[in-house]
């Protein structure tokens, strides 16, 4: 193995590291533990989690030496600026990133190619957009006055949603009015699955605002700005995934079905009302999210040969279940809260905001943390058998524009 | 390119010829190729181990344009501007 890819593997191993090392220190600050087996015990509960995250940091790297990185490191300290600069260009202009890449192949000398490819990376930032900047600015100064506004006027109508609602329409438009800088047109390259996720995340505004309704200033601040990014993150990864990312429907679709099967058992068994139909709905709950997107990561893999379709697939099947098993588990939530003043797993809720932390922490936490993970390890031994990918800093030999 | 417009020409080439740096070399290209007045294509027989390089050379209307701009008064000195009329086009 080269030392090259050693150090990339080190490299995406560390955030990892330090994200679950801080977590660990900033608990026990706030929360100091009785004896040191409860240190141990949390230090051993935090290092499944980094040990999942480290395994697949080195799947991810893996797939990436082999599809960029190993073309990189045969590049000099010029050419690895240019080729990060040509990757920051939109789709449609990465043709004109590849054609300054192939010309610095041409130019000698050590300044010289210094020169070269840091005003080729300036002219790759300042490339003009589609359509020039107009529609840009427009658009940027339609985000900022709809992100004004929404707060006020929802938080009227909904007292707790102004906060969710000023930054899910900040973050949306922010993603949106980066989608027209990079992009000629949004692409609907899968309807159905699209369509699931926008319905999962209208249910989930439309359920939070219920449940504020009825049970006004549950909702942290904290909790309303996360909702609103992992919201406005779902949405735009559903709509406005890169085309390059989207050349195989199986991966959304497959996972489709396989977040539908994994949202709605808990739901329906909740309603059996039986102590065996409650706990094997708590176990679904706990052990459905990993395995659906292990499970559609690993078919994807199989069936598509393609590693990136792999994890397509799983990135797909958490935008989808996240949102309908947020809306549903919250509706379920409530109706049993306002039964008997219980949880989902029977223990009985301090106030009405547990409901919602509940909901949100089984969703939004528990998901990306816990189970994406498994989706990159699914993606890697569904795609154990396929082909080497091809490398995509090369341009293409294709004649263009002629 | 307008004197010699059946031949292709390099991006890296036109720098030099033109003593422009190719950070504002290549965005004029690109608005000139956006605008139908450049024809772009791939080399098609780069020798083995370097990448094909990108040609360039005018189209139709974009020689109708040069030989226009050519035979009109100078627009710099007419408008003491130090940029060429087609830099914004």
């Amino acid at each position: 193995m080269s030392r090259t890819r050693r150090w990339c593997e080190i490299a995406a191993a560390t955030p990892v590291v330090v994200v679950f090392v801080t977590f660990y220190a900033l608990d026990v600050a706030k929360d100091p533990r009785e004896s040191p087996g409860q240190y141990v015990g949390l230090a051993v509960a935090l290092a499944i989690p980094a040990a999942l995250w480290l395994a697949a940091s080195w799947l991810l790297v893996r797939h990436w030496w082999q599809a960029t990185g190993a073309h990189l490191s045969t590049l000099d300290s010029p050419g690895r600026l240019l080729a990060a600069a040509v990757w920051t260009l939109p789709e449609h202009r990465r043709a004109w990133g590849g054609a300054m890449a192939a010309e610095l192949a041409e130019v000698r000398g050590r300044s010289a190619r210094w020169r070269f490819a840091l005003s080729c990376a300036g002219a790759a930032l300042r490339l003009p957009r589609s359509g020039g900047w107009p529609p840009v600015a427009l658009a940027a100064g339609m985000a900022a006055a709809a992100a004004a506004a929404a707060g006020p006027l929802v938080g009227a109508a909904v007292p707790g949603l102004g906060l969710f609602a000023a930054s899910f329409v900040g973050f949306l438009a922010a993603l949106v009015v980066l989608t027209i800088a990079r992009s000629r047109r949004v692409r609907l390259p899968v309807p159905g699955p699209t369509a699931l996720v926008i319905v999962g995340v209208a249910l989930t505004i439309a359920v939070t605002a219920v449940f504020l309704l009825r049970y006004p200033e549950s909702l942290s601040p904290n909790g309303a700005v996360y909702l609103a990014a992992v919201l406005a993150g779902c949405l735009w990864l559903a709509v406005a995934t890169p085309p390059s990312q989207t050349g195989n429907r199986l991966g959304p679709h497959l996972a489709a079905v396989a977040a539908l099967a994994c949202v709605l058992p808990p739901t329906l068994l909740n309603r059996v009302g039986s102590d065996e139909a409650d706990s094997l709905a708590l176990t679904w709950f706990i052990f459905g999210p990993p395995a659906t997107l292990f499970l559609s990561a690993f078919v994807a893999g199989a069936v598509g040969k393609s590693f990136l379709t792999s994890v397509q697939a799983g990135v797909w099947a958490a935008i989808t279940l996240s949102p309908l098993g947020y809306a549903l588990g919250l509706a379920e939530g409530m109706r049993q809260y306002a039964i008997d003043g219980t949880l989902f797993d029977g223990a009985v809720a301090a106030n009405a905001g547990v409901v919602l932390s509940a909901a949100l922490s089984g969703n939004w936490v528990i998901v990306p943390v816990l189970a994406l993970p498994f989706a990159v390890l699914g993606a890697g031994l569904g795609a154990l058998n396929a082909s080497p990918p091809v490398t995509q800093a090369q341009p293409g030999g294709a004649t263009i524009n002629s | 390119m307008a004197e010699k417009p059946a031949a292709w020409r390099y991006g890296y080439e036109l720098c030099r010829e033109l003593d422009l740096k190719p950070g504002s070399l290549y965005p004029i290209l690109v608005r000139l190729a956006d605008r139908g007045l450049l024809e772009t294509a791939w080399e098609t027989d780069a020798p083995a181990g370097r990448p094909p390089r990108h040609l360039y050379r005018l189209t139709g209307s974009g020689r109708a344009l040069a030989t226009e701009l050519a035979s009109g008064p100078r627009p710099a000195a007419a408008l003491g501007r130090s940029e060429p009329r087609w830099q914004g086009a």
